[in-house]
């Protein structure tokens, strides 16, 4: 399986550098190219100087949430009194995005670097990488390079295990992922305690995402001023991020680019547009979980954190759906409806029965039994969705139902109205 | 101490309250019920239901009031348009697949569900003709059935067994509407405690087989009691319907049994409506026990106490009101009395969750207090010393082996065929607990008052009364301390 | 609680027995609690049986030293534990949006077709094949994605599944 595109001119490659090149799964590949020195410099360094250092840089976490990766680590006691753990989230799972997987098959030494230098800043002991049970790939490639790494002896105190998941999106919810290493059912806890004060085992514990502690090693080797740098557009979102292009373009893959970077010039330079013949409809881009955009707004939105929120969306896990003309946005909104449905962990009243309602409607809508009121009961049961639960995943359902009926409407209504074919049996 | 203690307001109303107290409950002290389902108080923290939302001034969303701890100067408001419009969605969530036949289920009339949703819910269903969830109902042990049609999965039986009886054998199975309270195929829900899972559930998806389709709701008549399972004096209410008790349940007490009452408690009350009570006083008229009124009954008792000396045994029920116990002892102190009662052990089962609550190996609710009174345990020597005492009292003792050379005077609920207080002089019928007032005193000294449920049979009238009346006509009553 | 296998006639054969339990002792030094073992034992459990039955889930209860309904609760939340015995080749086809819209029911339809399973879900009649669909699986740029049993193919097309099916057969 090699590597679907070669690195476009207007990307910045940094965590892709050495994307299809299988020699980097090696150890003795790594090392050559300079791997674990960030490590052995890490480990030279007090865990406040690598704190300080991460601070700097700006980095913040690639997961989804945006929370600045040097303050979440500051937040761990600094006397240790008890086990301090780290978890690394590689459990996946937003619709779209596929770019933690590529990290952990092309550069698992990245990762594994990443998460030592981590758990030596947290003064964590053990650091627990949780990878979705579905990646089987690379969680034998991260195998292979943990076991050669151990045998090389370069985390010294650090012990890294890799835990297995076993079919849950939920999973990747921060306290859902530590109850399922726990052994337990993943079940998102309410917070206060935050993992910090008591996470996992109801120890201190910091948890981060694969993409973002794959940047550590970068930033300290060549200074948190040279991440700082990499920016665009708005200071407060510095250095590259992956994003992973799917759906209807000619080169779907993970692009690397500089934050503030134009999501337009991502999807018609580097992805080359949608197929012949048709033209952009709509795009999610930061996973499914973040509202649609039209194509207007689309064209004219910046890739950062700042720059999706002034469009009216969110950068999240930087999966980049697009949707061409030929796209039955009502139906494809019932299928993430549906997702979230399968997913639902059933703690949260609103989530269990809001995310199952929601999609019978859209199911019902696109058999053409849908009623012109329905629009306004979708929009009303998503508001009673959002913010209300433990987690998001029910905020997750009801964004992409309440910018799909804002900003494509008509095709809802063609449903309703019976002036589009009905496409499913109630 | 007031300065160590949180203001906030509620609805308005200011209240003070320790630190770390949560909001649901703080609203209790404005006299503010947030409705909740998740929740309770005996239970750990769950915070799924999400129905106790109320906005918080100065926080960004809604918050729920069960896991949110009270901070100075909090403004609560439960009465706010998000905050209503918050919990009427979650009501109108709960009951999309609720399969609403609240006329056959048990819960109806003291249901969480009917009582919020008809206090702030929507008139009508937006769901439409969907089809609702369906799933059979399980049996899950000795005593639970379970309706997963009405469940809301509060999970508040699974958080009982996992933290309370530590014996997780609920689970919550699948997950997103799919989702169940499961149980494993090979597994019993037989904890010793299990049934409060059906008082915890707050609505009618885990029932009682014992209590399955016997009355409804508003129909009882509520009664508050101490059981007599055992020495642990658990409070608890009796529910009785037309005179018949037909439920035990807990009744709340922090400092005995919190919220809980153990299974063999719970099932403790059938005797209480047994038919074969003795209804009139008897007496003995040419060696055959005949039945008279009160006043022959007295006179004879009185006779016989007045005109004996010597040696005088109580044998008496550890199941005997304190003050009928008190009486018994006057009665007889013109005599060189003894006393003595009998308990009957079975096995301590105990509720890891909460500190000194056990069902306990002593099955009897008022042994404590007979030995505070001067009553003991050897039994076997009062009745030996019965065979040559000049008078015999047996107090609700049925089936003491009592065998007198001298006047028997037995007090009692029943008269079994076979029994040896048949020889008795005088038989005095008294009521039993549920028919009377009265006080035990639990193993740790602790006397509790339990109240009258059902009037007694026919001519029976509490122990106290009875023993009280002859006391009276002795003299020997106004030295009650 | 109480636990019979008075119905069970033929003799349990224990999965964690031999290297099998060597490998259980290595999973629990991972962790500071013995639950925290589960995931990891329940993988192993299918590996060595196929699915994981309630008996496998009571056994694993007792070597975690919880109780078979918690292991169930957990077993039942993860879609990847079969609690039902599966076709040889378990075939997850990915269906969710992005996927969708790059023709993954034409996949479905033709793994379907190929294999004889009757529906999603449903097992093959010669039981080789268990086809369904999933929720995303993570390489959403490689549409449609497919795992075969532990092999993750990428960039499956409905013409290339006759290929697929005769390589697993």
């Amino acid at each position: 399986m090699g590597y679907p595109h070669k690195p476009h001119l207007k990307e910045t490659v940094v965590l892709s550098q050495y994307f299809g090149d299988a020699d980097m799964r090696t150890y003795k590949g790594w090392v050559k190219r300079g791997g674990y020195e960030a490590l052995a410099q890490a480990l030279k360094m007090t865990p406040v100087e690598v704190i300080e250092v991460v601070k700097e840089s700006g980095l913040r976490g690639r997961g989804g949430a945006g929370f600045p990766t040097g303050l979440k680590w500051s937040f761990m006691p600094k006397e240790k009194k008890q086990p301090h753990y780290l978890c690394v989230n590689a459990d996946e799972s937003e619709p779209g995005t596929f770019k933690d997987r590529e990290i952990m098959r092309w550069t698992p030494h990245a990762l594994l670097e990443g998460t030592a230098i981590a758990a030596h800043a947290i003064q964590a002991e053990v650091a627990y990488i949780y990878i979705r049970g579905e990646f089987t790939e690379p969680w034998t490639i991260m195998e292979k390079a943990l076991a050669e790494a151990n045998a090389a002896g370069v985390f010294g105190k650090i012990k890294i295990v890799l835990h297995r998941g076993a079919g849950a999106y939920i999973c990747g919810e921060e306290t859902a992922l530590m109850n399922s290493i726990e052994g337990k059912r993943g079940n998102p806890r309410i917070k206060p305690p935050f993992p910090a004060a008591a996470g996992l085992f109801g120890m201190p514990t910091t948890i981060n995402n694969v993409e973002t502690l794959t940047a550590v090693p970068h930033i300290l080797k060549k200074g948190a001023a040279w991440y700082k740098g990499l920016c665009l557009s708005n200071p407060k979102s510095t250095g590259t991020k992956l994003f992973s292009v799917c759906g209807h373009v000619k080169r779907p893959g993970n692009y690397e680019v500089t934050m503030g970077f134009p999501l337009k010039d991502l999807l018609y330079d580097m992805c080359g547009g949608v197929p012949a013949g048709r033209t952009l409809k709509a795009c999610i881009p930061g996973g499914s979980s973040v509202p649609i955009l039209n194509r207007e707004e689309t064209e004219r939105t910046l890739l950062d954190y700042e720059g999706c929120v002034t469009a009216g969306t969110m950068l999240g896990s930087g999966g980049v759906i697009v949707f061409d003309d030929s796209a039955d946005m009502v139906y494809q909104i019932m299928r993430l409806a549906r997702f979230y449905a399968h997913e639902s962990c059933a703690q949260c009243t609103q989530c269990r029965e809001g995310t199952a309602w929601t999609t019978k409607i859209m199911e019902r809508i696109l058999a053409g039994q849908g009623k012109m009121q329905d629009l306004d009961l979708l929009l009303d049961l998503s508001e009673n969705m959002t913010g209300k639960t433990i987690c998001v995943l029910s905020d997750s359902c009801a964004a992409p139902v309440v910018s799909g009926i804002k900003k494509f409407k008509n095709e809802f209504e063609d449903y309703i109205a019976g002036r589009r074919k009905p496409m499913m049996v109630a | 101490m007031a300065d160590q203690l949180i203001n906030l307001t509620i609805d308005g109303v200011p209240v003070s309250v320790p630190p770390g107290t949560l909001v649901i409950e703080a609203a209790k002290q404005a006299g503010v019920l947030v409705p909740h389902y998740c929740y309770h108080p005996g239970l750990p923290v769950a915070g799924v239901c999400r129905m106790c939302l109320v906005e918080i001034e100065k926080a960004p969303k809604l918050q729920i009031a069960c896991a949110t701890a009270v901070t100075e100067g909090m403004v609560v408001k439960t009465q706010s348009v998000p905050a209503k419009d918050a919990r009427q969605s979650v009501l109108e969530f709960l009951l999309i697949n609720h399969p609403l036949d609240c006329p056959i289920c048990d819960q109806a009339g003291e249901c969480e569900l009917q009582d919020f949703v008809f206090q702030e819910g929507r008139s009508g269903t937006r769901y439409g003709e969907y089809a609702k969830r369906f799933n059979p109902v399980e049996d899950f042990g000795p005593d639970v059935l379970y309706v997963p049609n009405r469940c809301i999965l509060c999970t508040r039986c699974v958080r009982f067994m996992d933290d309370l009886a530590q014996e997780p054998v609920l689970n919550v199975s699948e997950r997103g509407d799919r989702a169940y309270i499961g149980i494993h195929p090979e597994a019993r829900l037989d904890h010793p405690w299990a049934g409060n899972v059906v008082d915890l559930c707050p609505v009618g998806s885990l029932l009682s087989k014992d209590f399955l389709h016997k009355a409804r709701a508003w129909e009882l008549d509520k009664t508050a009691s101490i059981c007599t399972g055992c020495s642990q004096g658990c409070s608890v209410t009796l529910d009785t319907r037309d005179e018949v008790v037909v439920r035990v349940r807990p009744r709340p007490n922090l400092d005995v049994n919190r919220y809980f009452i153990c299974d063999h408690g719970r099932a403790n009350y059938r005797w209480m409506n047994r038919g074969d009570r003795i209804e009139a006083p008897l007496v003995r008229r040419d060696g055959e026990l005949h039945a008279t009124d009160w006043d022959e009954a007295f006179a004879r008792v009185l006779g016989i106490l007045r005109g004996a000396s010597g040696k005088a045994v109580a044998l008496v029920s550890p199941g005997a009101s304190t003050e009928a116990l008190d009486l018994a002892r006057r009665l007889l102190s013109a005599f060189e009395w003894t006393g003595a009662f009998q308990v009957v052990m079975g096995e301590e089962a105990p509720l890891p969750g909460v500190p000194n609550l056990a069902l306990r190996a002593e099955r009897a609710p008022n042994a404590k207090g007979a030995e505070q009174l001067g009553y003991t345990r050897d039994y076997a020597a009062a009745v030996k010393a019965a065979a040559s005492a000049a008078v015999v009292l047996v107090l609700d003792d049925p089936d003491c082996p009592v065998e007198t050379a001298g006047a028997l005077i037995y007090a009692g609920t029943v008269l079994p065929p076979e029994t040896a207080c048949r020889a008795a002089q005088v038989v005095l019928p008294i009521a039993n607990v549920a028919e009377e007032e009265g006080t035990f005193v639990n193993r740790d000294g602790r006397a509790q008052k339990y109240f009258q449920a059902k009037p007694a049979p026919g001519m029976a009238r509490p122990a106290a009364w009875v023993l009280g009346e002859l006391a009276a006509a002795l003299g020997v009553a106004e030295a009650r301390q | 609680m109480s636990v019979s296998h008075a119905a069970d006639t033929e003799e349990y054969r224990a999965v964690f027995a031999g290297k099998v339990l060597e490998e259980l002792q290595t999973i629990l030094s991972r962790y500071p609690t013995k639950q925290a073992a589960l995931l990891p034992a329940l993988w192993v459990v299918q590996r060595e049986r196929g699915w994981i039955s309630d008996r496998n889930m009571a056994e694993v209860a007792d070597a975690l030293g919880i109780t078979p309904a918690s292991v169930k609760g957990v077993v039942t939340f993860y879609t990847m534990y079969h609690q039902h015995p599966v076709g040889r080749n378990f075939v997850q086809v990915c269906t969710t949006s992005p996927c969708n819209i790059c023709g993954a029911e034409g996949v479905v339809k033709a793994f379907l077709e190929q294999t004889g399973a009757k529906d999603a879900g449903a097992t093959s009649p010669d039981g080789k094949w268990t086809i369904i669909e999933v929720e995303c699986l993570g390489a959403c740029g490689f549409a449609t994605p497919v795992l075969i049993n532990d092999d993750f193919i990428e960039n499956v097309t409905p013409d290339k599944v006759a290929d697929l099916v005769k390589k697993y057969r």
